[in-house]
């Protein structure tokens, strides 16, 4: 296993941690995630769902991998097909260029 | 004394809170006419109500019927795109043609009734906004700046379609002011022209019968009059929570008669036998239950209500659960905690009790309609 790929698997663990966490507050704590899981029609996530998902990454990662930067840069047909991947490449993506 | 016109969409939970602030202006001399209802709709007011234009019957908006399984952006997409800017088209002319018959001193548009605002700017009429929800008011799209310039296109489309081209307002927001019918210890801080009346709920006909009642306080499940479709996973869900709670009686509303056969309760006669209401976390089912001082379960399913669910949970007034994915023994616990959340609740009725309702809303209409200047075009 490269090193990308062991850090791509430890941000997508990480991720779906905080996914259960935003669910767990909302009553489900049985749900199945993987890259594919869209937010939207998967998730059911609704923008003030994002927000808290935002606050849960900047806690972690801090400065260099900023959800509402990303999600700014978003148009309505692509925030509604989101899916966790898409999350994961670019938290990656955003630590490889902070050097992390 | 004025004549109000009143823009609505043909949409109950739009027309229900208006129809109290229209008794209180009749009550107090001045006219009121309608545009938007539908003939489905007239049952809601009081047969002396005045629709116009009254050259012809009411109309029957053909609208797309949203599928059901739509949540969150999809289905925002879809109630503007497929909704709200067709239904503005097709309403522009029978507002212009109610203006032209009724001459109103003052309109009062729904926020989803953007043919009001776009003639009322166009031809220069004072017009206050009706928020009937509170969501809007929170600019849920602040952070979604792409997302925001997609509904910025819409709305601009329709200004250049039907409205003026020098205005420069967000059509959703009267520059004259905005008609909040909430409180703001609900909603939280919001800026902006709004002016907070509380819910204005009127003693509406109803004449259901109580469901039998046998005396243990009631937990009552309701999903309004919009979402009988997708809900009856969620209520057979209810059903099978509430079996294990024998210390209440479960009220489970269910529209289609395919779950329970309760089709209809009157709310405003149950709701003081009740501990607990479980709802979809639509405004007026949240405003009048916390105006009982009763705690939530929300379980909002899209539009407003994950907005609203959020202002319940964060004045402590109830919980929220996940509408498509809640189980049975999740669903009990909530309605257990939220049974802790009755101070909260009666903190919001307590807010709701001063804001004045219906009353404190007719008077600031009319206060906008007197103030009008006379140099006004028309």
């Amino acid at each position: 296993m490269t090193t990308t790929e062991a850090s791509r698997d430890v941000v997508f663990a990480e991720i779906a941690g905080m996914l259960r966490t935003v669910l767990a507050e909302l009553g489900v704590d049985d749900v199945e995630i993987d890259e594919g899981t869209s937010f939207n029609e998967d998730l059911e996530l609704e923008s003030i769902d994002l927000v808290t998902l935002t606050a849960l990454i900047s806690e972690r990662w801090g400065e260099p991998v900023n959800l509402a930067e990303f999600l700014a840069d978003k148009d309505l047909d692509e925030v509604i097909a989101l899916k966790v991947g898409d999350l994961v490449d670019f938290v990656v993506t955003a630590l490889a260029r902070a050097g992390g | 004394m004025s004549r109000f016109l009143f823009v609505v969409p043909p949409l109950v939970g739009h027309i229900n809170p208006t129809i109290g602030v229209a008794a209180r202006l009749k009550a107090d001399g001045h006219e009121v006419g309608w545009v938007g209802p539908t003939a489905a709709l007239a049952a809601l007011f009081d047969v002396n109500a005045a629709f116009l234009p009254s050259d012809r019957p009411l109309p029957e908006f053909q609208v797309a019927g949203r599928p059901p399984q739509l949540r969150g952006f999809a289905s925002l997409k879809f109630l503007w795109e497929e909704f709200l800017v067709p239904l503005a088209d097709t309403m522009v002319a029978l507002v212009d043609a109610a203006v032209d018959e009724f001459r109103p001193d003052a309109l009062l548009v729904d926020q989803q009734a953007l043919a009001g605002a776009l003639v009322a700017e166009r031809r220069d009429i004072p017009w206050a906004t009706s928020a009937t929800t509170s969501a809007e008011l929170l600019q849920p799209l602040a952070e979604m700046p792409k997302v925001a310039a997609w509904l910025d296109d819409l709305l601009a489309g329709l200004r250049q379609r039907h409205g003026s081209p020098t205005a420069t307002h967000d059509l959703r927001f009267s520059p004259h002011g905005v008609l909040a019918f909430s409180t703001e210890e609900l909603v939280g801080p919001v800026d902006g022209k709004i002016v907070f009346v509380g819910p204005s709920i009127n003693a509406r006909p109803d004449s259901t019968s109580l469901p039998e009642l046998d005396g243990r306080p009631v937990v009552l499940v309701s999903l309004g009059t919009a979402n009988a479709e997708a809900g009856e996973k969620f209520l057979r869900t209810a059903i099978e929570a509430l079996a294990e709670m024998p210390d209440y009686q479960g009220v489970v509303v269910d529209p289609t008669g395919e779950v329970t056969d309760v089709r209809r309760v009157p709310q405003l006669a149950l709701l003081p036998r009740c501990a607990v209401v479980v709802c979809h976390a639509g405004h007026n089912t949240v405003c009048e239950t916390l105006s009982h001082g009763v705690p939530l379960v929300v379980a909002p399913i899209r539009d407003d209500q994950p907005i609203v669910a959020q202002q319940v949970v964060d004045a402590g007034a109830g919980v929220r659960v996940r509408f498509g994915r809640v189980t049975a023994d999740q669903l009990r616990a909530a309605i257990t905690e939220a049974l802790d959340h009755a101070e909260g609740a009666r903190r919001i009725q307590r807010s709701f009790a001063s804001a004045g309702g219906a009353g404190a809303a007719a008077n600031w209409l009319s206060e906008l309609a007197a103030t009008r200047t006379s140099g006004l075009k028309r």
